[in-house]
């Protein structure tokens, strides 16, 4: 059976809109034809709202800053700064140069960033000020590296190019397969199709209000959130500080909402709490995905007037493969796979093919293998198709546990970091929901010659203290929320290695 | 608003965090680690964090909040801050 069926989001979505949804060759393209028809309108708004021909400016000088610093047309330009208005002209700049945006995740150290230029083979990089501090291994071991503030991008403009739609335009990095963090590659072609793919399934597409808590690193920032709300002529408001996040809606009164699962029911919570809808009445749809979303969630904002849109969509795929329009009467699913892509099901793993897929892993060539079979590219995650080509997720091949906040963790990865204890002898780490929370949990085996040194009664202690001390180390999403202290071995299989699944 | 207050306050937010947390709720005390004891994730800090700017009128703004470690870390806080309005 096919499990592409065309058109069907069409009948959600009015003929005058559905004529607007139109594909680009690349963000050049795209980009000229957003400021022709918007030119006055605001693009984003960071506090002061920036209009597309103000947006279209500052990316000129971006390609000016880059072509006097001797920066080539082709080259591998470095983004790393926090989400914000020159975020997002860096990006365009960057895009429209004809090189390719390389989006470093910003709380990156300055080791590792030096690190990432060396592996990706920066030409460039472009930041901002409050960044410098981090980018001083890279400008002491690379000296003559142009490292840009594109906060003062200063007078001179450069003119934009017509990329091959197929050529480079951005690398994004995933925690993906192996857990180990790895460059995806994306075409023109992929990114302008994955955008498009964005405007889809539900009535109220053009000249929206977003709103972006994700990262634009990340692509459900970028692309759902970023790329789609310029092509739709709508406005976006940054969020400065999370923790301020429904202040900041209140004012800015966004149409649509773009949340990792983990926000979607925080927000709800929150309005819960306080007898409120606290995304505000202007609010008509919260697009979801990066993890699975609970199905409650989805009836739960009906309630409360807002459509979730439960999607599934991977960095590898330019964020969007499948997406849901707005009859959801199947929460559980994760919508109808979108045109331009070839879908196959081989022993119940999604593998894809189509326009919006990447173009490789960014010097990983042995990961580009085990991903790839004859061309189609291996998801890793287990799913049915019912009968009329709805996609569910039912589970996943590879040993990485997807968060409701949308981080991807590799258990292999954190059980090293615990083995390295000399009083573990052996631990396991995974996800489960425990009275309504989601916990990573890590079950440990002591050592007993280490733990024989402890008194007995202080054992267990001593044994959380070192752990919790491991724990605080590690980035938050890593971090561990329970732990299980052994008093027997793990389950194992005959070779000995611990059963992932002890029950 | 003394510190019991503000702690059966801090209890009811987090009572709202989850579908179910009375049974690690029962057993929350000052000393609870919020991650380690309540499951507090990444995005359970932020809700609690902004639970608590609506209920007590405390910023929390350009805050770390991976500084807190404890429920009486919290408890503190908000103490402080409320002290200095």
């Amino acid at each position: 059976m096919s499990f592409v069926i065309e058109n069907v989001f069409d009948k959600y979505t009015d003929p005058a809109t559905l004529a607007r949804i139109v594909d680009y060759p690349n963000v050049t393209a795209m980009w000229r034809e957003c400021v022709r028809q918007y030119a006055d309108l605001p693009a984003i708004d960071d506090g002061r709202a920036y209009s597309y021909s103000e947006l279209d400016d500052l990316a000129s000088k971006v390609r000016g800053m880059l072509e006097k610093a001797g920066v080539a047309r082709n080259a591998k330009v470095g983004i790393f700064m926090p989400n914000s208005v020159q975020f997002v002209y860096s990006f365009i700049g960057c895009s429209t140069y004809g090189a390719t945006a390389v989006l470093i995740p910003p709380q990156l150290d300055d080791v590792t960033l030096f690190g990432f230029s060396m592996k990706y083979g920066l030409d460039a990089l472009l930041t901002v000020e409050a960044m410098l501090p981090k980018t001083g291994v890279l400008a002491t071991k690379r000296p003559g590296f142009p490292v840009l503030d594109a906060g003062n991008p200063g007078e001179d403009r450069a003119t934009d190019l017509d990329m091959n739609t197929d050529s480079p335009c951005a690398v994004m990095f995933t925690g993906g397969t192996t857990g180990r963090s790895k460059g995806v590659i994306l075409s023109h072609r992929a990114v302008m199709r994955g955008t498009k793919n964005g405007c889809y399934g539900y009535k109220e597409v053009f000249n929206q209000r977003y709103f972006i808590v994700l990262p634009m690193t990340h692509v459900f920032g970028l692309i759902r959130n970023t790329l789609t709300s310029l092509y739709t002529g709508s406005c976006l408001h940054v969020c400065h500080d999370n923790t301020q996040m429904f202040k900041e809606i209140a004012m800015f009164r966004p149409t649509i909402m773009v949340l990792v699962p983990a926000l979607a029911e925080m927000a709800l919570n929150i309005s819960r709490q306080f007898g409120r809808n606290m995304l505000g009445a202007d609010c008509k749809y919260i697009i979801c995905g990066a993890a699975s979303v609970a199905p409650y969630l989805v009836k739960a904002w009906k309630n409360l007037g807002i459509t979730l849109f439960p999607g599934y969509g991977l960095t590898e795929s330019a964020n969007l493969v499948s997406g849901n329009p707005d009859c959801l009467e199947h929460p559980d699913s994760v919508g109808y796979i979108y045109s331009g892509m070839e879908v196959k099901v081989v022993d119940g793993e999604l593998w894809l093919k189509g326009v919006n897929m990447l173009d490789g892993y960014a010097s990983e060539p042995e990961e580009e293998a085990r991903s790839f079979s004859d061309g189609w590219f291996r998801t890793g995650d287990l799913v049915r198709f019912d009968e009329d080509g709805r996609l569910y997720i039912t589970g996943r091949i590879k040993e990485i546990i997807v968060l409701s906040n949308g981080e991807n963790i590799s258990p292999a990865e954190l059980e090293a970091t615990f083995n390295e204890c000399d009083f573990i002898q052996d631990c396991l780490v995974y996800s489960r929901i425990e009275n309504g929370r989601e916990l990573l949990v890590l079950e440990v085996l002591p050592r007993p010659a280490v733990i024989a040194t402890v008194e007995e009664s202080l054992r267990d202690s001593f044994i959380r203290e070192q752990i919790n001390e491991i724990n605080a180390k590690l980035p938050s999403f890593k971090q561990v929320n329970k732990v299980v202290i052994r008093t027997t071995d793990f389950k194992r299989s005959p070779s000995m290695k611990i059963l992932r699944k002890q029950d | 608003m003394d510190r019991k207050q503000i702690f059966d306050k801090l209890k009811e937010i987090l009572s709202f965090s989850f579908s179910d947390s009375s049974e690690i709720l029962d057993k929350c005390s000052e000393s609870s680690n919020l991650i380690t004891d309540l499951g507090l994730n990444s995005v359970g800090m932020l809700f609690m964090v902004i639970s608590i700017e609506e209920a007590f009128s405390v910023s929390f703004e350009n805050v770390n909040f991976s500084s807190f470690v404890t429920v009486k870390d919290v408890i503190d806080y908000i103490e402080k801050n409320r002290r200095e309005e």
